[in-house]
């Protein structure tokens, strides 16, 4: 077991490892000038500095607050909801369609309303990873629950139990597995809708210094700010898998 | 204990009409194990639903010790082809998942007892997908049976076992039958199993969904596979389910 997954690591680093000897060839024969691929020296040397000087750390601590408070709030509005709309037809008939529309609009567009209504401060960086995040939780949740079983419906009925009992013992464990899907995608999607929202007016945040390190003509730290998204959100995908593993032993 | 009076069931299905039960009459005494046979399709499911309460009829009475059946209720329990354990549970979880509102002492023992009814002691903590076919259905049984119902349901229990697994659980429930004194109504296109299994045994027609004939099993001796006796029954069922031109045939191969 443990054999494999080591192999299994091994086997994931290989890219990784090519792309950055690519990267090294690429930059060493001098092929782009720095200010479009700077060397990996480079981006190591400003990474460095980065976080020598608390800037990075700020950077992400704002980016990952941003990000926590925006996801919790759009994952329980999206499983509340979505269980709603999964246990009820009316509710999703009522609902699914004017949400479905809503959802093909990207966030992108939705900044400068955002604006007008929030304002420029928290808030509205916050708004926009709420409305990013919480398609993909209401989604799945709605699928997760809508494709209960009947069959342990009908094992519920015949004991009488309650509907809170029957959708914590039934619908929910049910739905998890579902509903773990969409948690993950919205993670995803959080990490875009805070780059995003951190084009409006921020003074800090990953985002912000990578659209500011831009203007600045900054390649290497843009790289550095990209990849320390990359590996953030890895990092957070790969604990809510090992949260979500946890909550469900019967699936292993 | 167990009256069905005069039972109707439509289905409305791409907007044709399908009589899934028509008229059907049957008494239930206390204490009886009856057998249901008869092609698929005909009703039988329908019927055992109606009497769990998860359906209802459009004509006619089912009561059980007077009391009219309008809803599911803990007086009975009911087993399916599948065994619809929920897979997030254990097995301890999911035979006590219909004991509601007990004491947990009370409920903790009564589980503890009815894994051992059914021999599934030291099997509480796994999951259903730990466990064999044959022993899941006997955690189904031990769910269906552990809030002492009046009479259990058991809709092709089974069906979908190997042929060794189900002569196994049939001597199991025949066991359990004996020992619980639990009323049980057993749905099988099996006619071995139903002679094997009833005191009496329902066979039903389909299209419309009628009894054509209720067929005692009196002596001890039908219960065994080899005697003249079983052989005679199993004749007696068969014939009801084959026109008078194909009897001669099948007759003689039996
Ligand atoms: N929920 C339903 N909706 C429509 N038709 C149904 C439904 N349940 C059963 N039927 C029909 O009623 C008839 C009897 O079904 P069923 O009771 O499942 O038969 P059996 O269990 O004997 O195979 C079948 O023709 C089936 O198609
Ligand atoms: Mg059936």
């Amino acid at each position: 077991m443990s054999n494999n997954r080591t192999r299994r690591y091994l086997t994931g680093s290989l890219l990784p490892i090519l792309i950055a000897l690519g990267w090294q060839a690429a930059t060493g024969m001098a092929l782009f000038t720095p200010a479009i691929l700077p060397s990996m020296d480079r981006v190591f040397k400003s990474f460095v500095e980065m976080a020598a000087s608390g800037q990075l750390a700020e950077d992400v601590l704002v980016s990952l607050s941003r990000v926590v408070k925006g996801y919790v709030v759009a994952v329980a509005l999206g499983v509340v909801m979505g269980t709603f709309m999964g246990m009820s037809d009316f509710l999703h008939n009522f609902f699914s369609l004017t949400l479905n529309a809503i959802r093909q609009i990207p966030i992108l567009a939705w900044i400068p309303l955002i604006i007008l209504w929030f304002g420029i401060g928290e808030e509205s960086k916050i708004a926009v990873i709420v409305l990013g995040a919480y398609f993909p939780v209401l989604v799945n949740t709605i699928s997760g629950i809508r494709q209960t079983p009947q069959g342990y419906v009908e094992v519920a009925r015949l004991y009488r139990l309650s509907r809170w009992t029957v959708f914590r013992k039934v619908y929910l464990p049910s739905a998890l597995p579902q509903i773990f899907v969409g948690m993950k995608l919205g993670l995803g999607i959080s990490w875009v809708a805070v780059v995003a929202s951190e084009l409006i007016a921020a003074s800090a945040g990953i985002g912000f210094r990578i659209s500011d390190a831009r203007s600045l003509m900054q390649a290497d730290v843009v790289i550095v700010g990209m990849i320390v998204i990359g590996v953030l959100g890895l990092l957070m995908d790969k604990a809510l898998s090992l949260v979500f593993h946890k909550a469900t032993p019967w699936t292993r | 204990m167990l009256k069905i009076k005069g039972l109707d069931k439509r289905f409305l299905v791409n907007g044709r009409e399908v009589v899934a039960l028509q008229n059907i009459d049957l008494d239930v005494k206390k204490g009886e194990f009856i057998t249901i046979v008869g092609h698929s399709g005909c009703g039988k499911s329908t019927l055992l639903k109606i009497i769990a309460g998860l359906q209802s009829q459009d004509v006619g009475t089912i009561t059980c010790h007077d009391r009219q059946i309008l809803g599911p209720g803990t007086d009975r329990g009911m087993v399916f082809q599948e065994h619809r354990l929920l897979p997030w549970l254990t097995i301890r979880e999911n035979v006590g998942f219909g004991l509601q509102g007990i004491d947990r002492k009370e409920k903790e023992r009564l589980v503890e007892d009815h894994l051992r009814l059914v021999q599934l002691e030291g099997f509480g903590d796994a999951y259903p997908k730990q466990l064999s076919g044959g022993m899941a259905q006997r955690a189904a049984i031990a769910r269906g049976l552990v809030n002492n119902p009046e009479v259990l349901l058991l809709d092709e229990p089974f069906g979908a076992l190997d042929a060794l697994t189900r002569i196994q659980m049939q001597k199991e429930v025949l066991r359990i039958w004996e020992e619980e004194k639990t009323t049980m109504i057993l749905v099988t296109h099996d006619i071995d199993e139903a002679i094997y299994l009833g005191q009496r045994i329902v066979v039903m027609s389909a299209r419309p969904g009628e009894i054509k004939a209720v067929i005692p099993v009196e002596s001890s001796n039908a219960k065994d596979r080899g005697s003249t006796e079983f052989a005679s029954i199993k004749k007696r069922v068969l014939r009801h389910f084959f026109a008078e031109e194909e009897w001669a045939a099948v007759e003689y191969a039996i």
